[in-house]
């Protein structure tokens, strides 16, 4: 009797751990993405300082601030739309200035905002830092 | 003397933006694809830079490898920290020198070879790439389509994923230039 119950518990046990590991594997596979949205930047700034910062040293300036979340206000100088729908807004200087992409679907929830922009209005985007080219690039940006 | 240099050099700049003779894009599209029958495995970036100069038929062409987007999040953080090791190597970048005949003047597309050096994971290799560029006065339309090997930028791939990723990459570039005034 005593036999018997130990087995049935140790099946149950067994089940179970099974579940979790199947719906943890499920998980980590189908992670979400990142939800800059919702996320605290990690640095609040101005556009014209984090140029300064990528200027005066690109290798610690992308060690501090590649992958994190930048929020940064600065002056629109330019404004395009891809082919894919997304924008980019490049603020200080459209050459070597902060590029913020926001995405098709944000652009979509973000429009009254976004269409209020013109070449000159000051903005904060808050994005993802990828690095640097000429200009900066913010990608999976929001505006604030 | 080193203000004289500095001199020139400026003026080099001047006189080059001047005579319109370079072109670029910021929003080059860059996608791969390495899918076997096993997973799929497409990613995307729109935020490449390149630059096309047609006095001296040059090309440059750079992309953060953090911009690339794929289908799951998961593929996106594999590539960014094991494969492509984002933090220490954040771009890959092509420099080359179009080395077939092209008529800058004439709007119609040709197919060219490109010469040059493609670093990526910090490695750099010497390669030649097939492109298709239309001239035009306002804009300039290329694309190019090339194959590598993770082996070949030293990028390891674990046993257990072999089977899942392509042994060739298929990369494929579409960019549209525009005028460059500074």
């Amino acid at each position: 009797m005593t036999k018997r119950k130990f087995f049935r518990i140790l099946l149950w046990v067994f089940v179970f751990g099974i579940v979790i590991a199947v719906a943890a594997v499920y998980y980590v596979f189908n992670k979400p993405r990142r939800n800059i949205a919702r996320e605290t930047a990690a640095y609040a700034l101005e556009a014209k300082q984090l140029i300064s910062d990528f200027k005066k040293d690109e290798t610690v300036a992308t060690a501090k601030y590649l992958d994190q979340t930048i929020s940064v206000t600065g002056e629109i100088k330019n404004i395009r739309t891809l082919d894919n729908h997304s924008m980019v807004f490049s603020l200080e200087d459209q050459m070597e200035g902060v590029s913020c992409t926001v995405d098709s679907a944000d652009v979509v929830s973000n429009l009254s905002k976004l269409s209020g922009y013109t070449a000159g209005s000051v903005a904060k985007f808050k994005g993802r830092c990828s690095g640097m080219l000429m200009d900066i690039q913010l990608i999976n940006c929001v505006p604030e | 003397m080193n203000k004289l240099l500095l001199f020139l050099a400026f003026s080099l700049i001047f006189f080059n933006a001047g005579a319109q003779n370079r072109f670029f894009t910021k929003d080059a599209k860059i996608n791969f694809n390495s899918s076997t029958p096993l997973e799929d495995i497409i990613a995307e970036s729109n935020q490449a830079t390149t630059f096309i100069d047609i006095d001296k038929n040059e090309v440059v062409f750079s992309v953060l490898t953090t911009s690339f987007k794929f289908r799951r999040a998961l593929m996106e953080e594999h590539f960014n920290e094991n494969y492509m090791e984002s933090p220490k190597f954040p771009k890959a970048k092509f420099s080359g020198k179009i080395i077939s005949p092209i008529d800058w003047k004439s709007e119609k597309q040709v197919v060219v070879d490109v010469k040059g050096e493609l670093t990526m994971h910090g490695v750099t290799k010497e390669m030649t790439i097939k492109a298709q560029i239309t001239p035009g006065k306002v804009k300039i339309i290329a694309s190019s389509e090339l194959k590598i090997t993770p082996e070949m930028f030293n990028i390891p791939i674990p046993s257990a994923v072999r089977d899942k990723i392509a042994k060739e990459v298929t990369i494929k570039i579409d960019a549209v230039y525009a005028p460059y005034q500074q």
